[in-house]
């Protein structure tokens, strides 16, 4: 397998930064029996940029991507997504902003099990307030055969291979148009050659249509894919130089 | 609607035993309904056609017609109470006669033509004339049995004519005749000779009163008392119980519905956590979610509902005619519609487990 359809350094620099997180805490409970997930974390993502965000189990990576993709609420700090601030939104802004500006890629791809793969993206298609029902099925057609789907595209999950679920799933990411894509884990459930294809074909997408994309992993393998790593360890992020990444692994 | 069309398409299995389970569930309540009302229908009838407001009854009867008697002075002094505008004798015998096909159980209505107590329910010919002690009006289910207008049926040594037919006019589930009072007292005489001899009496009389008057408010003559007409039907040895017992059943099943429903979503929506965080966490509001799973509640309650409205139709065809059942069209409506609501109302529980499902669980899987 050829590595060399990403090049980090072309396109680290490309415009302004999409994602920006300043100063983000999370603690549960109070007083003596607070526990810090996330302690202070800043960082930002310009568009085109894919990072990727290493880190052991229980390291706190999960709760950061979260309150990133506005599942969760931090405690303190400020969360910018473009022009939104994701930090303060209520909880029905953020199922909308969810909907409408972010794409996840989860680890076991999480698919609707009844619905075909065309179908599964056209779901999140119908998810936004605005929507067209013509416009979602061109680009549902277009999407699938970008990733090589057009035949598999009436076969629901249970049809398809592990391979072919993750990338209906990164189709499904990237339906509604989203300026940010989370990938949680995305090789877990799949060998290395798939899980490296997957990959490959994850920062292609994001750098191509010039999105913000944050992957989680704790597979060093992955990370040549990617512009920039962070590693988190007990709720600290730092920006890895590539020399020290997670010692012992 | 996709979500729960699509689900119901493609995991078909397992939202038929959800539909069969509610078709069985429609087709005994329906089954059910159609014996209670059958067996009320068919006891009562002869009440419930009547023209009578209300019923005279021997105190000691309790409202039975076949235990009570009258002197037949009884009814002139009822004539004479203010709000009574007729007042009529009554003679019952429950007895069997033969008919054109041979023998029949037969409730034999002795009445005066144009008085109180006569069915309203004439579907052919006419009732008997005063005076015309040898001609006879039947329920429906006479002629059901083979006899017609012109055929003779025979109690004891008495013979009548079939001159009319009525319908829904039976007498604790036995098919009437009515007649005059005469023939009633010589066909009683006949069949029953230990009455003969007795003063002459009637069985009750019947009453029609004024507007404004109710049973209540008539001032009984002594030895009797008064009932309304509904309260009569009521009245009838067992009809009060049937119907009571035979609801709580009904009731009781609805119930089990609605336990089933709410089982069945709440095993569906459990089953599906993992997805349905990721559905939120795509950006699905609980308020979709919520309605996928109500649609499907309504769909499959409505789809269960049709096939046991068509099962219990279908055995009602089937039963021999002995078995009293009726079908109503109005208790039908009204069962679907306590079927589909009691399933709706046990999808409602699994709302809340639908709402608590957090989105953030969706990231991190197994790990977190």
């Amino acid at each position: 397998m050829t590595t060399n359809t990403v090049a980090p350094a072309d396109v680290q620099q490309t415009g302004k930064p999409i994602l920006e997180v300043v100063d983000v805490t999370k603690t549960y409970g109070e007083g003596h029996t607070a526990v810090t997930a996330i302690a202070a974390a800043s960082l930002s993502v310009a568009e085109g940029q894919f990072v990727s965000l290493l880190g052991p189990s229980g390291s706190g990576k999960t709760t950061l991507i979260s309150m990133i993709g506005g599942l969760l609420t931090p405690t303190s700090g400020t969360i910018r997504l473009g022009d939104q601030v994701v930090s303060d939104m209520s909880k029905k802004e953020l199922t909308n902003l969810r909907a409408e500006r972010v794409g996840f890629v989860f680890q076991s791809s999480n698919l609707v099990p009844f619905l075909t793969a065309r179908e599964n993206l056209l779901y999140v298609a119908s998810l936004p307030k605005k929507h067209s029902r013509k416009a979602a099925a061109k680009r549902a057609d277009e999407l699938l055969g970008e990733l090589g789907l057009s035949d598999r595209a009436n076969n629901v999950p249970e049809k398809l291979s592990g391979g072919e679920r993750q990338r209906v799933a990164i189709g499904r990411a990237l339906m509604n148009d989203p300026d940010l894509i989370l990938v949680d884990e995305p090789t877990a459930a799949l060998d290395t050659a798939l899980g490296r294809q997957v990959v490959q074909l994850l920062a292609r997408e994001v750098k191509q249509r010039g999105k913000t994309g944050i992957m989680v992993t704790h597979d060093l393998r992955m990370v040549e894919y990617t512009d920039q790593v962070f590693e988190i360890l007990d709720g600290h992020l730092t920006k890895s130089d590539g020399t020290t990444l997670l010692d012992g692994h | 609607m996709m979500l729960a069309f699509a689900e119901i398409k493609r995991a078909r299995g397992r939202f038929l035993s959800i539909i069969g389970a509610l078709a069985l569930i429609t087709f005994l309540v329906l089954t059910l309904s159609a014996l209670s009302d059958g067996l009320f229908y068919g006891s009562t009838g002869a009440y419930r056609s009547s023209n009578a407001d209300g019923y005279a009854y021997s105190t000691d009867a309790e409202g039975s017609l076949i235990r009570s008697r009258v002197p037949v002075a009884d009814a002139q002094k009822y004539g004479q109470i203010p709000g009574v505008t007729k007042a009529s004798g009554l003679g019952v015998l429950l007895t069997s006669g033969t008919g054109p096909n041979g023998e029949l159980d037969l409730a034999v209505f002795g009445v005066e033509p144009g008085g109180a107590g006569i069915p309203t329910t004439l579907t052919q010919g006419r009732l008997p004339n005063p005076g015309e002690d040898s001609a006879a009006a039947v329920d429906k289910t006479v002629v059901d049995k083979g006899a017609t207008i012109g055929s003779t049926i025979k109690v004891g040594d008495r013979s009548v004519t079939v001159v009319g037919v009525t319908q829904d006019s039976n007498y604790q589930l036995q098919p009437t005749i009515w007649t005059t009072i005469p023939t009633w007292r010589a066909m009683q005489a006949s069949v029953r000779p230990e009455t003969r001899g007795l003063p002459p009496n009637y069985s009750a009389i019947a009453l029609e009163f004024s507007n404004g008057t109710t049973a209540a408010s008539i001032p009984p003559v002594t030895g009797t008392s008064v009932l309304s007409t509904d309260e009569a039907a009521l009245a009838i040895p067992g009809v009060k119980e049937q119907r009571s017992t035979l609801n709580s059943i009904i009731y009781t099943t609805l119930l089990v519905a609605a336990l089933v429903v709410a089982l069945f979503f709440a095993l569906i929506v459990l089953e599906k956590r993992e997805l349905f965080a990721a559905l939120k966490a795509l950006g699905t509001s609980t308020r979709r979610l919520a309605n996928t799973v109500m649609t499907q509640a309504l769909v499959a309650s409505i789809i269960g509902v049709i096939i046991g409205v068509i099962a219990a139709r279908l055995l009602g065809l089937a039963l021999p005619a002995q078995v009293p059942t009726l079908f109503r069209t109005e208790s039908l409506i009204q069962i679907s519609i306590f079927t589909i609501v009691a399933s709706v109302i046990g999808a409602l529980f699994s709302l809340r487990r639908i709402a608590r499902i957090d989105p953030a669980t969706a990231l991190g899987g197994a790990l977190q």
